[in-house]
């Protein structure tokens, strides 16, 4: 593999979000059809509150940008720009745990289906060995750079 | 309250409705340095899904006073992008089904349905 596409890789070399809404800092890995990244938001995000919680909707974004991270490092690979894109849809997210800001979290992101410019993306975020979210996205994905 | 909430609530362009005995409205206008805009994107500014469901929740909390836990998200469609200094009216039905709290909720612009999704709350005794 060349040296540029080594990973772990920034994130904001991916994906056109930058702060303070973007909450995906790195890609870690990827395999067939998905990736991994690692998100540690400080206590100055807009997402955390004084005590520190980050809201939960945090979680769904976190899945958006994560597969938006791997589409990104794909498209990278084959020489292509890296394609924005739009969360359109969630068919069911899962709120089962809670996150504060300093925790690392992992975002595990792969393909269910793609048809056209969709993709329906299974995702979890996991702190340690709980997950605190998971669900299934439906994402609108540009072919070229937005 | 984190910094998106109170730029949601700042972002209020009217008072709370309650246009039956569980459904609720209110209008918003996002102004261009809404902090929901800030990167989401640079020189293409569209309001985030998530601060579209942030809104709803957190108007659901003003409505009753209490903070509400985000436990679930379903059958979300985000059908149009909102710009800034659009007026968004938020509607809301909440209702208890199978013993879930539950609300549902529309973002329309201009009378057309810009996103509408399904909320699962869990209530919690402290206010954030």
């Amino acid at each position: 593999m060349r040296p540029e596409y080594a990973l772990p890789m920034a994130a904001s070399l991916l994906i056109p979000h930058r702060a303070p809404m973007r909450l995906v800092d790195t890609l870690l890995s990827v395999h067939a059809g998905g990736g991994v990244t690692e998100s540690v938001l400080p206590r100055t995000s807009m997402m955390a509150d004084g005590g520190g919680r980050l809201d939960e909707v945090a979680f769904m974004e976190m899945i958006a940008q994560s597969y938006a991270a791997f589409k990104g490092y794909m498209d990278l690979v084959e020489g292509k720009p890296a394609g924005g894109g739009f969360l359109v849809g969630v068919r069911r997210l899962e709120v089962t745990g809670r996150a504060d800001a300093g925790d690392r979290l992992l975002t595990s992101v792969r393909t269910g289906t793609s048809f056209g410019g969709f993709a329906v993306v299974l995702g979890s975020v996991t702190r340690g060995d709980e997950a605190v979210a998971s669900g299934i996205i439906k994402l609108w994905l540009a072919e070229d750079g937005r | 309250m984190n910094a998106l909430r109170r730029g949601i609530r700042a972002s209020a362009a009217g008072e709370i409705a309650r246009t039956g005995p569980e459904t609720v409205a209110r209008r918003y206008r996002f102004a261009p340095g809404f902090i929901g805009f800030s990167g989401h994107f640079p020189g293409d500014p569209i309001l985030p899904a998530i601060v579209q469901v942030c809104a709803v929740v957190s108007l659901a909390e003003e409505e009753s006073g209490k903070a509400l836990r985000l436990a679930a998200v379903r059958s979300a469609k985000f059908l149009s992008p909102i710009r800034p200094d659009e007026e968004v009216s938020i509607r809301y039905r909440r209702r208890v089904d199978s013993g879930e709290d539950i609300c549902d909720a529309t973002l329309s612009v201009a009378g057309k349905t810009a996103a509408a999704f399904q909320l699962r709350f869990a209530g919690e005794e402290s206010p954030r």
